[in-house]
């Protein structure tokens, strides 16, 4: 599967997209991603909690899989599937 | 007096007479300032179904009560007349420095009337006021035309003034200060060059009074930390500006591509990003008079075909010389950009006329005789070069001057402009963003993304995440931000400053500052009260219910690709809920009671 990052998070990954990590649903993709690039990532995917308690979206990020927002799916449960794309941005804005 | 400064000009092209004349504060209080006294004014004042070039077409340029203050990004003012690209009424909003300035200068506002026989500017320094020839300025460009009048008036005054465009007329004209910033919709450079008016040049050595200074430092001492610690207006607009929506509005299926024939998905969208741009042509970042974000970007192209150093390209224009275009060449979108704020135009407007020009030709309705070169999707040349050709009205630019609706008729397919109400949508497909949809179809100055930015709830999640592909509570939510919306843009700040910050802020603000009791629900009502108004402008101009529409293509023609493949904006759901949510009959008119509850009977 493929994961495209955007804005800020291309800086802390050093990359735009990767197809080196995978995950039946979104939330083992994001620990998978959080491991390998660190902290710098996880306080933007992951809001802070106890590590004993479920893990929570951050709220400064937006995710899609493959061009849905995941508050429209099922959030951290969504399934994954081998040929899904997802994009994960900072939260942002312009116009 | 405090928060505005009490007085107006009013200035006479016709007779050359100079006045100046007290703040009517009654309205002052209801309408706030900007885009919402300013129009109070003019329709007080103007025969409303009057041809935008007449002599009767006053123009009034109008800051807010925040406007020059402490407070957090209060830079803005508005220009107010008939717009020539769309009868509707033009409220164009510009920041940079100069609207401070005419405060400091001591005018909360110029109300310009009549029309010039020969080229003048006005000048302004504190209580000397004085027009003067310009003829030796007409025909240069927004940055000869400043760096001159700097020159011969003071190197610190700020000017605001039309290039070539306005001066041709070019319908979609824009009104530059700050050399960069513009009052860019609708036209108003071009009724500023039917009056033979280039320039305002204002120097100004007073300052602006608030009501409760403790109170006053408090509140915008919260607000700019609001703006500092939010992650889109403290890191995100800095460091990469607007242009930053290009992927997100890509990855999302909202990204029109082809004068929106081809929406869903732009193969090479990052190469047009603010992410590509902060890598490459970006010098550094820039901000308007006390702006606590600086989203401006200094860009230079160093060398080859589209060389040129300026300031942007803002999302909308990175999309509408870009994506709209089918054109993945950020060098040219900069230049062309800096066609437009050289020369005076707006480029939504004119991106989205080329791309309709660009289809016209693809289906045969345009020929090569007609434009003098071929045209083809995503030739980045050829858009620069109409571009500058527009502005001058030079060949085939004339047609393009007056707008793709009156461009696309003339050459027999109006259905393919990209308008509501004859102005130009700006970069998110109402097919995707069905809020979005009807926040166009609805605007009372037509197709623009500033007057209810339904982009936020839809694509970004601010406030909250919104499904963009339903319509349920679209018509609530739309209300409320074209509501709050009018009142920011009243009180002379940044429309940005709402992604952090919310009516509670600015009602502190403007408490304080002014002394009135504006409640976050007097802020609310106050935006509804302008709405309301220009609403009834058009309406005694003869709009109706079916100008709040769309495109025929966004209602029956379904996103072929990405993520909304097969969607259509159903208008006809939201339209009915949206008139309800307002108050208005089933026909779109205020009732008697909701202008009784506004106080506009």
């Amino acid at each position: 599967m493929k994961v495209k990052f955007f804005a800020l998070l291309r800086d802390i990954t050093g990359v735009k997209e990767t197809t080196d990590f995978t995950g039946t649903i979104l939330v083992e993709l994001l620990e998978k991603l959080s491991i390998h690039y660190g902290k710098d990532l996880t306080r933007w995917l992951f809001a802070p909690t106890d590590p004993a308690q479920e893990k929570q979206l951050g709220g400064d990020v937006i995710i899609l899989v493959n061009g849905r927002a995941i508050e429209h799916l099922a959030g951290l449960a969504t399934p994954l599937k081998e040929e899904d794309e997802v994009a994960i941005f900072p939260r942002l804005a312009g116009g | 007096m405090y928060g505005w400064v009490g007085q107006i000009l009013r200035v006479n092209l016709t007779n050359g007479t100079i006045k100046k004349e007290a703040l009517d504060m009654v309205e002052a209080k209801n309408y706030l300032g900007a885009r919402g006294l300013g129009t109070r004014f003019w329709i007080k004042e103007c025969d409303l179904k009057m041809d935008p070039f007449s002599e009767a077409n006053n123009m009034i340029f109008m800051t807010g009560p925040l406007t020059g203050t402490m407070a957090t990004n209060a830079a803005r003012y508005n220009v107010v007349c008939k717009a020539p690209l769309t009868g509707a009424m033009a409220a164009s909003n510009s920041g940079g420095y100069w609207g401070p300035e005419l405060k400091y200068a001591g005018y909360d506002g110029i109300i310009i009337e009549g029309k010039s026989e020969k080229p003048v500017y006005l000048c302004i320094n504190d209580g000397e006021v004085e027009l003067r020839c310009a003829e030796h300025l007409w025909g240069k460009d927004v940055n000869e035309t400043t760096d001159t009048l700097r020159e011969e008036t003071d190197i610190d005054a700020k000017v605001a003034c039309i290039g070539p465009a306005g001066e041709n007329l070019v319908k979609f004209a824009c009104i530059m200060n700050d050399y960069t910033r513009a009052a860019g919709r609708s036209g108003v450079g071009a009724v500023m060059g039917s009056k033979k008016l280039k320039a305002i040049v204002v120097k100004g050595s007073g300052a602006v009074k608030v009501a409760d200074p403790d109170a006053f430092l408090t509140a915008l001492t919260k607000a700019r930390k609001m703006v500092k610690d939010h992650p889109v207006t403290g890191q995100g607009l800095p460091a990469y500006g607007t242009q930053i929506l290009i992927n997100i509005l890509d990855q999302s299926g909202g990204l029109p591509v082809n004068n929106f024939r081809d929406s869903g998905t732009f193969p090479n969208a990052d190469a047009t990003s603010g992410e590509t741009l902060a890598k490459t042509y970006l010098v550094r970042n820039k901000g308007c008079m006390g702006c606590g974000i600086g989203c401006g970007r200094i860009v230079n192209v160093p060398d080859g075909p589209f060389k040129s150093f300026g300031e942007g390209p803002e999302y909308e224009a990175g999309w509408s010389f870009g994506a709209d275009c089918g054109i993945d060449d950020l060098a040219a979108i900069i230049k062309a950009n800096n066609y437009c704020n050289e020369l005076g135009m707006d480029p939504i407007t004119l991106g989205s006329t080329i791309a309709c020009a660009f289809e016209l030709y693809d289906i045969g309705a345009l020929k090569e005789g007609d434009v003098g070169r071929v045209l083809r999707w995503g030739d980045a040349e050829a858009m620069v070069e109409l571009t500058r050709m527009t502005a001058f009205r030079e060949g085939f630019g004339d047609d393009l001057a007056e707008g793709s609706y009156r461009f696309g008729s003339k050459y027999g397919h109006p259905e393919l402009s990209m308008t509501c109400k004859k102005q130009e949508m700006a970069a998110y497909d109402p097919r995707s963003l069905q809020g979005m949809g009807l926040s166009y179809a609805t605007n009372n100055r037509g197709g623009c993304h500033v007057r209810g930015y339904m982009t936020a709830p839809e694509i970004l999640g601010l406030p909250e995440k919104l499904d963009n592909l339903v319509t349920d509570g679209k018509a609530q939510w739309t209300k409320i931000f074209q509501d709050l919306t009018a009142s920011v843009d009243a009180a002379g700040i940044c429309l940005f400053l709402t992604f952090a910050i919310g009516a509670p802020e600015l009602s502190e603000q403007l408490m304080a500052a002014t002394g009135v009791e504006y409640t976050v629900e007097e802020v609310m009502k106050v935006g509804e009260r302008i709405w309301n108004m220009e609403r009834l402008f058009n309406l005694t101009n003869g709009f109706t219910k079916d100008d709040d529409s769309l495109p025929p293509r966004l209602l029956k023609e379904p996103v072929k690709v990405g993520p909304c493949k097969g969607s259509v904006n159903k208008l006809d759901v939201m339209l009915p809920e949206y008139y309800e949510a307002r108050g208005w009959d089933a026909e779109g008119r205020p009732t008697p009671e909701k202008l009784q509850e506004l106080g506009l009977q």
